[in-house]
């Protein structure tokens, strides 16, 4: 429990972005419902490595990771009653995350403007490749793609090779790091103003605000410092710590001294995965500790939230399923 | 239009201290006041009074948008009483100084709670304030490679790669503002500040934390996969037709990336390729074939990418309901249809040093929409207004300070951005 246990987020995102934004606001306290397509959830849950390399949709590492501390129940919203269910959550929701294409959640007649109707303080983000509007903003898009189209991989790699790609999800996970902090700014302003707002955040301008000093060269002196990818224009500074070219590995990393004093990667466990280590949070504050819990099992809330919270009954909630709305 | 969120909230900012160098990349703490100074707050930047020469640049000019600048010597018994006096006056004070530093001058945690109780206090720096390195300084590129990110990428098969930014110093950037917003919401809750730890290397692990939970499961080090994806193929950046974007480059510098999630997308680019054949074609007929032969299918993409240019090659598989994108550079990127038509980019007009395009806000708020207000402040530009106008000063009172050196004089003429 911390002071931000109030603050109830729906997180209809699927992907990285969206989710590591909720990741971060569960691990400081808020109540975060994860809602997840009937089926299979989140995509996310197929992505390995698993244990074992044995694919299995509880046992993801990329999902068990970006979905700690979240609850989890299956809706179907683009069925007239899922969307109902869904206005009804929206009641008692200050947040909703969502990664959908642009326009869509508007057809079904749950864009901003609808939620708002119902909920006037709610804050949406909206976390998207290339934003709500613009001539892109339909464009389909991965983490690859948005990546090269937000400038940073232009700049990555051999100069006599192709632009490469850092490990990972980075373009999400810079997208989704944004739409935390920006959520959290907006949440805190509509608690003190009772008036929310939609937030729109485009995985290549979060990226393309981090081009320094590519950008100020451009814009003031028309050197293109970046484009051949051998310019290493950051300062040759010495800093205490000169670790090996290569970096630290993951074996290193979970043994590094200065870690392990500050007890930041923590044993998690799981009915599915077993137990874990996973990093802790990205900072501290000293009154809002980090809240380690795990990723939740597909649907595990659902008779927590509809049965006790909406005050469906076990019977709806047999039709409900059968139907595929849940 | 309504106001922005952080209006009528103060923020010091003694990132990028004036005593010495910050304790983790020098585009973090001015990375994070930017964000939350977009978002309306009062960023007020407090310098050296001899510091001025020293920082003015078109980095300084593009960062530190939207702030206000004063000059306060901190070391000396009457700038740190002045600072303090303004501290009552603030919400936050945010800083990247080496642990012991503050305390050095006075100006710990509990001596800035003394002057507000309330004060919410957030600490940059590369490896937390706890801990056997707590001391220890590492720059943006280090601090990647500690994080794990630079051993996780690279070429398929080759050696690790780092970023091609100062990433690490974006990360603990935004995470910081992220605190600020937080502790904020923690404040107006309970009433109570609070001194906020944000280590730099700790942000960055979090960007690769799916890697880490892979490796407690299977001890397994995981290679660099290049432009590779484990569940999509193909998936990669393949060379183009086009003229170079510069003089500089070799002409055949053009790239396109695409990236085909399932077997309906795969049919679709093999007719946009005009090799409507390769859909049955049984070395890629289902998506572990194609990531079985990826080297073959990189190749055939390639031949067909080579002779188009990358914007067309974009149109055409969108228009298929295929991911594809251009690798965009800065100039490029400052061309686009797609951000200029949002209006990304933004003119801004210094007193010396121009106008020109940048950035502008990357969190578009509907009912609070945030723009450049004010260029980069001057060297000790607000000093009147902090001194006279916050802390009420009398002119015969500044003259004073400023004779004493515990002050600028004001904005050096000498000095351009």
């Amino acid at each position: 429990m911390t002071s931000l246990s109030v603050l109830r987020v729906l997180d209809l995102s699927e992907g990285v972005a969206g989710a590591y934004c909720t990741k971060l606001l569960a691990g400081f306290g808020a109540d975060v419902i994860k809602i997840e397509r009937p089926g299979g959830g989140d995509p996310v849950r197929r992505h390995g490595p698993f244990p074992d390399d044995l694919p299995h949709g509880e046992k993801g590492a990329l999902f068990l990771y970006l979905n700690t501390g979240k609850k989890s129940i299956t809706l179907d919203i683009a069925q007239r009653s899922g969307a109902l269910l869904l206005l009804r959550l929206v009641e008692g929701a200050e947040v909703v995350v969502e990664s959908f294409p642009p326009g869509w959640l508007t057809e079904l007649g749950l864009g901003y403007g609808s939620l708002a109707r119902i909920k006037p303080r709610l804050v949406m983000t909206s976390v998207t490749p290339f934003g709500q509007d613009g001539p892109y903003a339909g464009y389909r898009a991965t983490n690859l793609t948005a990546f090269a189209a937000g400038g940073q991989m232009v700049v990555t790699g051999e100069p006599d090779r192709e632009p490469l790609k850092n490990g990972g999800y980075q373009a999400e996970y810079q997208a989704g790091l944004h739409a935390f902090a920006a959520t959290a700014v907006a949440a805190f302003s509509a608690d003190a103003t009772e008036v929310g707002q939609h937030i729109d955040i485009a995985a290549v301008e979060c990226m393309a605000t981090a081009l320094e000093p590519y950008v100020s060269s451009w814009a003031h002196q028309r050197r293109d410092i970046g484009a051949d990818r051998s310019a290493d224009p950051r300062p040759q500074r010495r800093g205490d710590v000169e670790p090996a070219p290569a970096g630290l590995t993951l074996q290193d990393l979970l043994e590094a001294p200065q870690l392990r004093a500050r007890g930041f990667f923590q044993e998690i466990d799981h009915p599915a995965a077993g137990r874990q280590t996973y990093p802790g949070p990205p900072f501290r504050p000293e009154a809002m500790p980090w809240q380690a819990a795990r990723a939740p099992l597909l649907g595990e809330h659902n008779e927590e939230v509809y049965c006790e919270e909406l005050e469906l009954s076990r019977k709806e909630l047999v039709i409900l399923r059968a139907s595929g709305v849940i | 239009m309504e106001r922005l969120p952080l209006y009528g909230y103060r923020i010091l900012d003694l990132t990028k201290g004036p005593t010495g160098r910050p304790t983790l990349g020098p585009g973090a703490g001015p990375y994070a006041t930017r964000l939350l100074a977009d978002m309306g707050a009062e960023v007020i930047e407090v310098e050296a009074p001899d510091n001025g020469g020293l920082r003015r640049s078109d980095t300084f000019n593009h960062v530190n948008r939207n702030k206000y600048a004063c000059t306060m010597d901190l070391g000396q018994p009457r700038g740190r009483e002045l600072f303090l006096r303004l501290v009552a006056l603030s919400d936050v004070v945010i800083e990247d100084y080496r642990s012991e530093a503050l305390e050095a001058l006075g100006l710990s945690y509990d001596v800035l709670r003394s002057a507000k109780a309330d004060i919410i206090v957030v600490s940059l720096s590369s490896h937390g304030r706890s801990g056997p390195e707590k001391g220890f300084v590492a720059d943006g590129a280090d601090i990647e490679a500690l994080g794990g990110l630079t051993a996780v990428s690279g070429y398929l098969g080759g050696g690790p790669q780092k970023t091609g930014i100062a990433y690490a110093d974006a990360v603990a950037g935004i995470a910081a503002a992220g605190a600020v917003a937080l502790a904020l919401w923690h404040r107006r809750r309970t009433g109570e500040g609070q001194h906020v730890d944000v280590a730099g290397w700790e942000a960055m692990v979090g960007l690769i934390g799916e890697h880490v939970v892979g490796y407690s499961m299977n001890r397994r080090l995981p290679q660099p996969v290049g432009n590779r994806h484990s569940s999509m193929a193909p998936h990669g950046c393949y060379p183009c037709a086009g003229a170079a974007r510069s003089a500089d480059l070799r002409p055949d510098d053009q790239w396109v990336t695409i990236a085909v999630e399932d077997d309906e997308q795969f049919a679709a680019l093999c007719r946009a390729m005009v090799r409507p054949e390769l859909a049955a074609d049984a070395r890629f007929a289902d998506v572990v074939s194609r990531y079985r032969n990826q080297d073959e299918l990189d190749g055939i993409v390639g031949e067909w990418t080579r002779q188009v240019e990358p914007q067309a090659v974009t149109q055409a598989l969108q228009a298929a309901g295929i991911a594809a994108a251009p690798v965009l550079g800065v100039p490029a990127l400052f061309d686009d249809a797609h951000l200029r038509a949002r209006g990304f980019w933004e003119s801004v007009s210094h007193p010396d040093a121009g106008t020109w395009d940048v950035d502008g806000v990357p969190w578009r708020l509907s009912r609070s929409p945030a723009h450049i207000r004010l260029p980069a402040p001057r060297f000790g530009e607000h000093n009147d207004y902090v001194l006279r106008g916050l802390l009420g000063l009398s002119e015969d009172e500044v003259r004073d300070l400023a004779g004493a050196g515990v002050i600028g004089g004001g904005p050096d003429p000498d000095v351009r951005a």
